[in-house]
């Protein structure tokens, strides 16, 4: 059980930045930058006696105080109302209640699923307990305009919130963070009777929310869906069909739910362009109250992971009177969809960065307090045993997880600060181009967390032996939540094609090229403050290879070979990955090298650049080797036939 | 009606304590945390507030640092408003507490005081005692439950053969033991709405306390002495002699 101090760890001590004549003063909160604590974090381990601490307190500090500067976000217009003060409270009110409330409950879910009874789904009474007590705190609008009755929080803040919620307990965090997505594209797109009617109640956390997009035959292939929307001369439609895998799909936590479906209009064409948005309640408002809708779960999902979290098959209609709502205009269902889907793909990022982070936080404490053998040297058996953490190859284990946890933390952080960006900068070329490197990200958000996090949770079981494999431990749980994360939400593969086919080959490589002037800013920081001169020259030699790869595919698919252009996507999202996830290595090693220049010995800021170190010695390489796959078009599993298999 | 209640920050128990050069305090590069103590004092002040439409003040003493666990700790889970008296901490004892505490009760005519029944840091448990004894108000200490009833405050007290139900006259002090509350997370809205919240800043000479001395003086802090490493002893023999002659326990 975690014993979580109160929230004091605080953001503002980092403002006092070691000196760097390239950057301007850091502004200076005046009430607590008086006496800055220079040396914090002196230390990126938690306390003694306490328990996982989830996410690193040390390393969010350094993330949002050195690395991303979130002073300086709060200055544009839309944060006003935030101050570094405010976003330190509200990090460490979410602090204390990840680490009190929804860790203590996670494993207690996970063994006790939800159930499928007389065709209502009955979640774990926790579950009830804690939607309640995070729509109280605040959770559930964060990071909504004020419009709405949010509380426009920066989403770079909102984020690094959720990534300690979702270490402690994705499960219970997911009813929340589904409803507001839902609710969000009711917002955005629905008319202001449906805004009434439904949204205010979603957001007020007093109804759930859902996106029902996947049918049993349609899901990385959403074109193809069947689900039929009927048109009335009342205002609405009647929808029939059938969806599955609909996370939150049904609950008894919140008297209402509302399903955000895809549907298709009677008479539409086929394809993507035929798909339409609705908004169905599970039970519709009438003036007698709520009355059944006429949509129920009729199954329920049994997952390996996030078995917390309900994910059921929906079926629509079955009496004719499922009546369901237009969100947005007729046809346009995907385009409303997918202008959302940046923030449902960041969220799975998250997701991956927090189960590989509360997994790595776990090992690392069994390393050092699980003794076993001896180092090399010692080879006297009558000697007292050591913590495993002596032996390199469990460094080994312990560093590729570090590597990979704080990279993919970045990286998350990274792209949600790009969304801020993106959305709130007042200077529209430069949004413009903001928004560009974002939707470059996204794919790379969405599926490096979740494929290298996946690795890093097994890594977690192989430090822990035999005991990682036992539901005795708790690693094997983070290890079964990762699993899902490269499949739902669009899968890797979805995610290469995404990546090369649209983000890069737009605009004859415009967002590339946005990239690699960042990255180039990137490697003149690091170079100015002293970093390594060859991690600035591999990463640069990286960008060139990702230029040249990008442009060899382009002129492919420029002869109209665009399969052969799109045959290694996977591989190409692969080094694209490895290569921004170096990238914000060197960055991290840039802030603390300025952090080294004041404190030589501080062991956080060591630590980090170890990581950078092993980064750029044993991943960044990787990139080139795949690169060259994609170049020469190999040709093994294009070739494949089905009769060799 | 009107309750005080107190805030004060602490070091946090968790994090590792390193003693100046010259053994005169500690290092103050530390984690600090809200008074446990104090936050079940908070609580129980929104919760009779809520009860009884009372306006809630919290108080905190020491350096400018203090404001942000008045802010944070008191302020955005819902009390009224905030006093920080300028202080430096390693000049208080808990008399000195006390008797600034009464100037403020003094300045602001309070119906009650909720203190935390000890701060985890110096671990005195006296500010309350000693508050009452000045203000020559009724006290009850150790309270796990707190109901006001027309002009008494009944309070269930945790003592070591039970609990003890006590009926105390309005204006009364009362101490906040653990099992009191569950103090509540302070929520976004609460955090906004503490920005704007009044936090008035006081000298001790504002109290006509300018001067006052602290009657228990720090000599001197050390770490405590490490335990020694143990021995093997060969049989039982040779046991029952260490014990009786370098242990001397037999």
């Amino acid at each position: 059980m975690p014993t979580a101090p109160e929230g004091d760890q605080t953001l503002t001590a980092q403002y006092t930045k070691a000196t760097d004549p390239t950057r301007a003063a850091p502004p200076v909160c005046p009430v607590l930058c008086r006496r800055p604590r220079v040396s914090n974090p002196s230390s990126s381990n938690p306390p003694s006696g306490s328990g996982n601490p989830l996410v690193s307190d040390a390393d969010i500090r350094f993330l949002l105080g050195d690395v991303f500067d979130v002073a300086s976000l709060l200055e544009l217009p839309a944060f006003e109302a935030h101050s570094v003060e405010t976003v330190d409270m509200y990090l460490a009110t979410i602090r204390r209640f990840s680490r009190e409330q929804l860790y203590p409950a996670y494993q207690l879910m996970d063994r006790a699923p939800p159930q499928l009874i007389d065709g209502r789904v009955h979640v774990h009474p926790l579950a009830k307990k804690l939607f309640a007590q995070l729509v109280d705190l605040g959770v559930l609008t964060a990071d909504r305009s004020e419009d709405v009755g949010g509380f426009q929080l920066p989403s770079l803040v909102t984020s690094a919130a959720m990534l300690l919620m979702m270490a402690a307990n994705l499960a219970a965090v997911g009813y929340v963070s589904l409803t507001s997505g839902a609710a969000h594209l009711i917002e955005v797109f629905g008319d202001d009777a449906l805004r009434a009617s439904l949204m205010v109640p979603m957001y007020a956390g007093r109804w759930a929310g859902t996106m029902a997009l996947t049918e049993p035959d349609a899901g990385s292939s959403l074109a193809d869906l069947r689900t039929a929307a009927t048109p009335t001369d009342q205002g609405h439609y009647l929808l029939r069909g059938t969806k599955i895998f609909i996370s939150g799909g049904d609950q008894d936590i919140t008297e209402n739910l509302v399903h955000l479906t895809l549907a298709r209009i009677d008479g539409a064409p086929a394809g993507i362009k035929g798909v339409s948005l609705f908004a169905v309640p599970a039970r519709r408002p009438t003036a007698d109250g709520l009355v059944y809708n006429d949509v129920y779960a009729s199954q329920l999902i049994h997952k390996i992971g996030t078995r917390g979290l309900a994910s059921v098959g929906l079926t629509y209609g079955d009496q004719g009177d499922c009546r369901g709502w237009l969100v947005g205009p007729e046809n346009r269902g995907m385009s409303c969809m997918f202008q959302l889907m940046n923030e449902a793909r960041i969220s799975v990022g998250v997701e991956g960065a927090a189960a590989a982070s509360v997994a790595y936080h776990e090992a690392l404490a069994y390393a050092r307090a699980r003794p076993q053998g001896r180092p090399m040297a010692d080879r006297d058996p009558t000697s007292p045993q050591r913590p495993i953490l002596v032996h390199a190859d469990v460094r080994r284990l312990l560093l590729r997880q570090k590597a990979i946890v704080e990279g993919g933390i970045a990286l998350v952080l990274k792209t949600a600060q790009l969304a801020d960006l993106a959305t709130h900068t007042p200077d529209g070329p430069e949004r413009a181009r903001l928004g560009l490197l974002l939707g470059l990200l996204t794919p790379v958000c969405k599926s490096f967390p979740a494929e290298r996090g996946l690795e890093a949770n097994s890594l977690a079981m192989q430090v822990h032996g035999g005991y990682g494999y036992t539901s005795e431990y708790p690693v094997e749980s983070w290890w079964r939540d990762q699993r899902l994360n490269s499949i739902h939400e669009g899968t890797t593969g979805i995610q290469g094609l995404d990546l090369l086919g649209r983000k890069v080959m737009a605009d004859r490589g415009a967002a590339v090229q946005v990239l690699g002037g960042e990255m180039t800013r990137s490697v003149e920081a690091a170079m100015a403050i002293g970093v390594e001169a060859s991690w600035c020259a591999q990463l640069g030699g990286a960008l060139r290879d990702v230029g040249e790869t990008t442009r060899a595919l382009g002129d492919k698919a420029a002869q109209g070979d665009a399969a052969g252009m799109l045959l290694h996507s996977a591989d190409y999202l692969e080094a694209f990955s490895i290569v921004v996830v170096a990238w914000l290595w060197l960055d991290m090693a840039t802030a603390a090298a300025r952090r080294l220049a004041q404190t030589p010995n501080a062991p956080f800021y060591l630590g980090k650049r170890q990581a950078a170190r092993y980064y750029f010695a044993t991943e960044l390489p990787k990139a080139g080797h795949l690169l060259q796959l994609c170049r020469d078009a190999e040709p093994s599993y294009g070739d494949m036939q089905d009769a060799w298999f | 009606m009107k309750i005080l209640v107190t805030a004060k920050r602490v070091t946090d128990p968790n994090a590792k304590l390193v003693i100046d050069d010259d053994g005169s305090w500690i290092d103050d590069d530390v984690e600090y945390i809200l008074n446990p103590f104090c936050e079940n004092a908070v609580e129980c002040a929104l919760q009779l507030a809520a009860d009884h439409d009372a306006e809630t003040i919290a108080v905190g003493i020491g350096d400018e640092e203090v404001q942000r666990y008045i802010r944070q700790g008191a302020l955005a889970r819902g009390i009224d408003r905030g006093i920080h008296v300028e202080a430096d901490e390693q000049e208080l004892d808990s008399d000195l507490i006390a008797k600034i505490l009464k100037a403020l009760v003094e300045k602001e005519s309070p119906d009650l005081v909720v203190l935390g029944k000890q701060a985890v840091d110096g671990d005195s448990n006296q500010v309350g005692q000693l508050l009452a004894e000045m203000l020559g108000w009724p006290q009850a200490t150790f309270a796990s439950d707190v109901k006001i009833e027309g002009d008494e405050v009944i309070v269930t007290r945790e003592v070591d053969g039970g609990l003890e139900k006590l009926a105390v006259t309005l204006p009364a002090v009362i101490t906040a033991d653990l099992r009191l509350n569950d103090p509540r997370y302070a929520s976004l809205a609460g955090i906004m709405k503490a920005k704007r919240k009044p936090l008035e800043e006081l000298e001790l000479d504002d109290l006509d306390l300018d001067g006052e001395e602290p009657k228990v003086r720090v000599v001197k802090l050390h770490e405590p002495t490490g335990r020694s490493a143990g021995v093997f002893v060969a049989d039982v023999d040779e046991l029952i002699l260490k014990l009786t002659t370098e242990a001397r326990v037999l």
